[in-house]
């Protein structure tokens, strides 16, 4: 734990406790979004799934990287992950992205993915009001995810016919904000 | 059939702990929210309890009302105050 680290953000009024649990949920969200889009993924084929696999799959390496990104933030706040996965999985802040009933059905699959991205969009919209301008390390990490949760729900609403994204898909390296907390 | 009514007091014993349905309140209806994943036993978010009155909290959420509208309105709050 970075004792004095906690103490600054203690002392400018943000709820630790309930902060490092919604770390810790959005951590869980991480990984079984991961696990989940893995599934996703695989089942993404044909002439219409393929067309969205790459997108998928840049979208499910981007979120590990964001658990990976948030468990040193938990631990230097003084907080831990759940010893039982299972526990792990049911505290996540978003719903399981479950395979669809029709995996064939690509707006289906497109359907999961968009509603994932913005339950993430929206858990990192809420930390960074939480943290800002009190907690800059943690804000500064959320804002960096949430550029990337944006930029992943913008991609699969695209595909649904909301609207352009505004923007090309990675070009090489993923996490293009996330990736310095990776280091 | 008419809706069910319920007092606050009434409310708070729908919290979702230890088997209990989880119900809250937006606006005067009472919403089931039992089945939903994000208020397993009672909580949601780390911040907000089943059993309450969420009309006011709904302004600091990250969403809308919106999201409401995929649990069942089983009920009306009624103020007795």
């Amino acid at each position: 734990m970075a004792r004095v680290a906690r103490e600054m953000v203690e002392k400018a009024g943000v709820d630790i406790d309930h902060l490092v649990e919604l770390l810790v949920k959005n951590a869980a969200a991480e990984l079984t979004t991961y696990y989940y889009y893995t599934i996703l993924r695989v089942n993404l084929i044909g002439m219409d799934g393929e067309g969205i696999k790459e997108i998928a799959e840049v979208a499910r390496v981007e979120d590990r990287n964001h658990f990976e990104a948030l468990v040193p933030r938990i631990y230097e706040l003084g907080g831990k992950l759940p010893d039982d996965m299972k526990t792990f999985h049911d505290a996540s802040a978003c719903p399981p992205a479950s395979l669809p009933a029709d995996p064939t059905n690509v707006t289906s699959m497109l359907n999961v993915l968009v509603e994932a991205e913005r339950c993430a969009v929206r858990g990192y919209t809420y930390i960074c009001n939480m943290t800002a301008g009190k907690d800059h390390r943690t804000y500064d990490l959320a804002l960096a995810i949430l550029n990337e949760e944006i930029e992943h729900e913008s991609w699969f609403s695209e595909f649904l016919g909301e609207g352009p994204s505004g923007h090309f898909m990675r070009r090489g390296e993923t996490s293009p904000f996330v990736s310095k907390f990776l280091r | 059939m008419g809706k069910r009514c319920f007092t606050e007091e009434e409310l708070r014993g729908y919290n979702g702990e230890n088997g209990a349905p989880a119900y809250i309140a937006f606006e005067g209806r009472v919403y089931d929210v039992t089945r939903s994943f994000l208020w397993q036993h009672g909580r949601h978010q780390a911040l907000h309890t089943a059993g309450t009155d969420l009309t006011a909290a709904l302004s600091e959420a990250p969403h809308g009302a919106d999201l409401l509208e995929d649990f069942p309105v089983i009920g009306l709050l009624i103020e007795t105050g």
